[in-house]
Order: structure tokens, then sequence, then C-alpha cells
């Protein structure tokens, strides 16, 4: 995990000296929801670092667990000391590639929808996924937008019992980042 | 006899029922009142995350900490976030603004002084603070 801050600052000393084809942002948005008829539970959080490298098509996404705001204390209490052990693993991080991410054109505002293609490591746990995403260029800005589906059990998140109704086994995730480019 | 005992059964089911009406209500720790674990200067703190995030992230992580240092940016997100400055120049020390606090905040601009604050959640290129409130 602690090679992701070193590799994020390297890439970026090494963008310094070429063309704006990274795009970053230390402002990105993540939520999830756990939806079941027995309780929604959501959480925020907008302190996501994220670069999409457009000469390569390399994306990045990396989160602070314990930086997910939850309308309920306890919640948020119960999420990150009995099922995310945030303290044990701080972080969670995406990484991939977008397929054909030169449809991604910089120099004409539109938006496109493209596959999405990586690894998701949340508790030490690597899986692989795949969603879409949705890059919208506009004023020389990229935005990059996805939601999936994350099942809770396949990376090391047990649900006592006596609350299984009221967390979904499978909870849905939205990303949502506004990144410019990262040229000086 | 048996009245009793389900008289004992009712109040312990409504002290049980009562004790979880409130734990689910709690409220979220009032940051202002809640004293600092530790009180660090941005770019010192920054330096310990950067040279070792293992042993920072067990003396800081969850702690309630102040941090001094000069506001770098002024993110307008969903909750505002301030960035103070540290000897990095890209990254520093985020600090994400309580919307539950009923303190309030000035209005901060980038080169002010300032005095922060807030639970540590972390090293992710900045280190990152949540429910910030001013510190006296």
């Amino acid at each position: 995990m602690q090679k992701f801050s070193f590799l994020l600052a390297a890439m970026m000393l090494t963008t310094l000296s070429l063309q704006a084809q990274k795009y970053f942002t230390r402002e990105g948005k993540v939520s999830f929801f756990s939806d079941t008829p027995m309780e929604k539970i959501e959480a925020h959080n907008q302190q996501a670092t994220a670069v999409v490298d457009l000469s390569n098509g390399n994306i990045e996404f990396a989160v602070l667990i314990k930086a997910f705001r939850f309308e309920k204390a306890l919640m948020q209490e119960h999420f990150n000391e009995n099922y995310m052990e945030s303290t044990k693993y701080p972080k969670a991080t995406f990484k991939g590639q977008v397929v054909d991410f030169a449809k991604i054109d910089l120099k004409k505002d539109g938006s496109v929808t493209l596959k999405v293609k990586g690894t998701l490591t949340i508790k030490d746990v690597t899986k692989n996924v795949e969603t879409e995403g949705t890059f919208v260029v506009a004023k020389g800005a990229l935005s990059a937008k996805s939601a999936f589906k994350v099942a809770v059990a396949d990376y090391n998140i047990s649900i006592p019992k006596l609350v299984a109704d009221k967390i979904a086994k499978t909870v849905d995730i939205k990303v949502d980042a506004a990144l410019a480019p990262l040229n000086k | 006899m048996k009245k009793v005992f389900f008289l004992v059964i009712a109040i312990a089911a409504l002290a049980g029922a009562a004790a979880g009406y409130y734990l689910w209500n709690k409220p979220h720790q009032n940051i202002s009142k809640a004293e600092a674990a530790h009180s660090v200067e941005a770019n010192a703190l920054f330096v310990e995350f950067e040279s070792d995030e293992a042993a920072a992230n067990t003396k800081y992580l969850s702690k309630i900490i102040e941090v001094k240092g000069e506001v770098s940016q002024v993110l307008d997100g969903e909750n505002t976030t301030i960035v103070l400055a540290t000897e990095n120049g890209i990254f520093g020390v985020k600090c994400e603004l309580d919307p539950h606090s009923k303190v309030a905040f000035p209005d901060y601009k980038s080169g002010d002084q300032v005095a922060l604050k807030g639970e540590c959640t972390g090293f992710l290129g900045d280190v990152v603070l949540v429910r910030c409130v001013p510190s006296e």
C-alpha cells in the first residue's frame, strides 16, 4: 500500500517534464450504497485520489477507508472497526486500464462511455473488476464517472448473522472524479 | 410470583430497547470539545507520514489531532476542504471541514495561518484529516 503513494509521487514527478497527458484529482468522490428491505445505508468520501494517463490508458483510484462519512455514528464505527478493520487496512485502491482510451478526445468537448478493466484491492484482497466508465471532456478538463457492484464476501468482510438482513450482500459503488491536467 | 417475573422481563426489555435506541442515534463525536491527542505543524506531520507511513499510521490513525499551518488551497467540494502547505509543493495536509459542526467557520483564504482540529484518516499523497473544526 505504501508503494502506491510512492508510485503516485514518482508518476507525478515524471510528468513534470512531459506534456499534459496525465489528469489528476485529490478530491474525487466515492460513495457506496447498501440497500436491503430492512435498511438503506450510504456513505460518502470526497477525498479520493485519481490519476488518468491518456498516453497509455492507465487509471488509478485510491481512497482512505476512514474518510467515509455516514449519517449515523454507530454505522461509521461498525464499518471501520468490525467490517473494514480500517486501522489495519487504511486504503482501498483500483488500478486498471481504460480499454479504447484513444476515444477520449481532449480537443473536443463531449462524452464517451468506455470499458474499464482492472483490479480492486480492499482489505489486502485483490480481485479483477470490469465496469464501464463515462469520460466527459469539457474545456480541457476531464471527468470520470463509474458505478459497479462489489460482493462483500469477496473481500474478506464478514457480516455477523445478527445484522445479515440489514447489510446487502453486494453493495453499489459510485465513483465521480473531476480531473485537471497535471502539467506543471 | 408470575407477575413479578413478567414485570422484570418487561423492564429489562424496555431498558434494552432504550439502550438500543440511544446507541442507534448516538451522535458523532463533538470534535470541538474533544481533546487533541497530538498537536503538530502541517509540514512536520507530512514528513512523518512521508518517511514512515506505517509508524505514522500507528501514531495518528483515528486520533483527533491539531494541525497548524498556512492555507495553500481551498477546495469547494460538498464539504469544504482546506489544504495546508508543506515543503512538498504538490502535496500537503488536507482538512475536510465538519458538516455536522455547529461552529461557525471563518472564510478561509490561501495564505491564512490556521489551526484546525480533526480526525486523522491516513496518507494518500496528502495526509487527510476529516471532520475538522477550528482549534482555539
